[in-house]
């Protein structure tokens, strides 16, 4: 089944002066979106994709983010 | 005989037009005239050809704790606020029940960042009701208030635990109505909401778990009184935003009321973010709708210390490795000379100059005070070492908790955001004072307008830049007595040198209850503040008047 894949990551200010991760997602029609997720979150996910640079994201299912959330 | 004169100085009225030279008489708090050759006062105050301009209103604060124990919102009235909008993002210390108290404190603290002492020692609370909030604020006040009333604090009034739990009952949404009916009757300005904040467990606060219809309901009420509707929509997130404006213009229109969004980011990661809310806002406004962006004048700077794991690192792979660990054995990775040495050579072949020699020494932590503002570059001079090995070694010496920051990380495009700024459907806003206390200054953005992009951009002029922060947020929120240097009007004034008017260094401050740190900056270029007809600040000094007022 097609599903959203991370094609893309990159670190962005929070408005809370924290680092986040603006994650890109490419949708099954083609579509690019970037969702955005706080610092937790965006260690988990990194931590649960077995990744340490946020490269290393690319490929990697839509799931592991709601499964780091 | 008026009470004060301001003389001599260039006259930007708020109006847009341009400055001209003369006087402002001000009699009982309001001004009483305009021109050259006014007459006598029992005070004058020389302008000198400095700007005389109204006082500054900022649409989104989080002082209300602050205020009840400093009435002046400090250091907000030196750079010229005469008038503070607290209670956003869905969160205000009324109508609040005894037993809820803890619960809010723990939301409070998540946003403002403000020591649990705050809470406990700096003030009484005496109230439950808005009105009560409303009592005790004004006992007090050298700058003017005008309350939003929070809808997380509303449905927890009327809900209690469930408010966090479910969506509301017809029952309990009109028992909410009537609470915020009440509100406003009590001196309330509008509603604020929130899509997005989290309290201190990382739980979605009440206004997360309504549903449409609630709102609606609500936004009913703030039509029986025009009032406002405060929102907080999804960051950087454009596809939810475009849809947020789309619902917050439905409610505009259906309920005769004017609507805010806060804050729109400008990314570089999405440079379109902005571009297409803004363009949607446009779009909206052509049906009739008001749905306000409000944006920051200021970068967003990032900061972090090796306490914890921060993304900063993320794309340092053995770095990220190594601060995941428990503290235990992350300290040993960096007593390790072997690791350590890899880590620096991670950073490059400078030692980490060019990825970290930029970073400065934060302070109101460990961090010894003579280092506090150096760049990480300058330290790593002074000890000998490469920046990223200084980095380490200084952290481990204080345990860890020395903080850097990494200045303009977003936001930070004087360029693209300048002409945003100017946009006429642009409120400039979203400063969050009196919010994220630990982490960084939230102080100074409208002096950073005129430094910016007035002086050294040129993205707007001297009255269009006092416009935006005056008449056209008094008008945004309907506060009819401000914003305006009008014979007739209230008489909040601020004297400053166009020239050097700026924000001042980002510094530690321990002034909060508890001995609490807090990082503040102060103001330049700011000589006198009026609020209502008496001087609160001048010379460098706050003065002992207490003239501010909850105005509506």
């Amino acid at each position: 089944m097609d599903e959203a894949v991370i094609v893309g990551a990159e670190i962005v200010a929070g408005h809370d002066g924290a680092a986040e991760l603006l994650v890109r997602l490419r949708h099954p029609n083609g579509v690019e979106a970037p969702v955005v997720l706080d610092e937790a979150t965006g260690l988990k996910l990194m931590a649960a994709c077995g990744a340490s640079h946020v490269d290393d994201l690319k490929g990697q299912s839509w799931r592991r983010i709601v499964e780091a959330s | 005989m008026f009470d004060v004169i301001v003389r001599n100085g260039l006259v930007v009225d708020g109006s847009g037009s341009p400055g001209y030279l003369g006087d402002v008489a001000v009699k009982d708090g309001k001004i009483a005239a305009m021109g050259q050759n006014l007459g006598e006062a029992h005070r004058t105050v020389e302008a000198q050809g400095r700007v005389v301009a109204p006082g500054f209103i900022d649409p989104h604060t989080h002082f209300d704790v602050q205020l009840l124990w400093d009435g002046a919102a400090r250091p907000a009235l030196e750079h010229g606020i005469t008038c503070v909008v607290p209670g956003n993002c869905s969160l205000s210390l009324a109508p609040l029940k005894i037993a809820d108290r803890p619960r809010l404190i723990g939301m409070f603290q998540q946003i403002e960042e403000m020591p649990p002492e705050a809470f406990t020692q700096a003030f009484e609370w005496t109230w439950e009701d808005f009105a009560g909030y409303r009592d005790a604020l004004e006992k007090d006040l050298s700058i003017n208030v005008a309350p939003l009333v929070g809808h997380s604090v509303i449905r927890l009034w009327v809900m209690g635990p469930a408010a966090q739990e479910r969506a509301a009952t017809e029952a309990e949404i009109a028992a909410m109505q009537d609470l915020l009916r009440e509100c406003l009757e009590a001196g309330a300005v509008g509603l604020s909401t929130s899509f997005v904040d989290v309290d201190e467990n990382g739980r979605p606060v009440p206004s997360r778990f309504a549903q449409y219809e609630e709102l609606d309901a609500l936004c009913a009420v703030l039509g029986e009184f025009g009032r406002m509707l405060q929102c907080v929509p999804e960051f950087y997130a454009t596809d939810i935003t475009l849809a947020r404006i789309d619902q917050l213009a439905e409610l505009s229109l259906k309920h005769a009321i004017p609507t805010t969004f806060s804050p729109l980011f400008d990314t570089l990661a999405v440079p379109d973010n902005a571009e297409r809310a803004i363009a949607r806002v446009e779009e909206q406004f052509a049906r009739g709708a008001r749905v306000w962006p409000q944006m920051q004048t200021r970068p967003i700077d990032i900061s972090f210390s090796l306490l914890r794991p921060s993304l900063f690192f993320a794309r340092l792979p053995r770095w990220v490795r190594i601060l995941r660990q428990p503290m235990t054995e992350r300290l040993a990775a960096l007593r390790d000379p072997a690791t350590v040495e890899k880590m620096v050579a991670d950073c490059g072949p400078d030692g980490g100059e060019t990825m970290m020699g930029r970073l400065v020494a934060r302070g109101g932590d460990a961090c010894p005070a003579e280092l506090v503002g150096k760049t990480l570059s300058q330290i790593a001079r002074d000890r000998g070492q490469a920046p990223a090995r200084a980095l380490i070694d200084l952290s481990l010496e204080h345990g860890l908790d020395v903080a850097f920051l990494s200045a303009s990380a977003g936001h930070q495009s004087t360029d693209r955001i300048g002409p945003m700024l100017a946009h006429p459907l642009v409120h400039i806003g979203a400063s969050d004072g009196g919010a994220h206390l630990a982490s960084f200054s939230t102080y100074g953005d409208t002096g950073y307008l005129f430094s910016e992009f007035v002086r050294k951009a040129g993205a707007m002029s001297l009255e269009q830049a006092v416009a935006k922060i005056t008449a056209e947020t008094a008008d945004i929120w309907g506060l009819k007595d401000r914003g305006r240097l009008q014979p007739g009007l209230a008489a909040d004034i601020v004297v400053f040198d166009a020239d050097t008017i700026a924000r001042g260094d980002e510094r530690p401050a321990f002034d909060m209850p508890g001995d609490g740190m807090r990082y503040v900056r102060s103001a330049r270029g700011i000589d006198t503040v009026l609020v209502n007809g008496q001087v609160a600040y001048t010379a460098g000094a706050y003065t002992d008047a207490r003239a501010g007022v909850v105005c509506v």
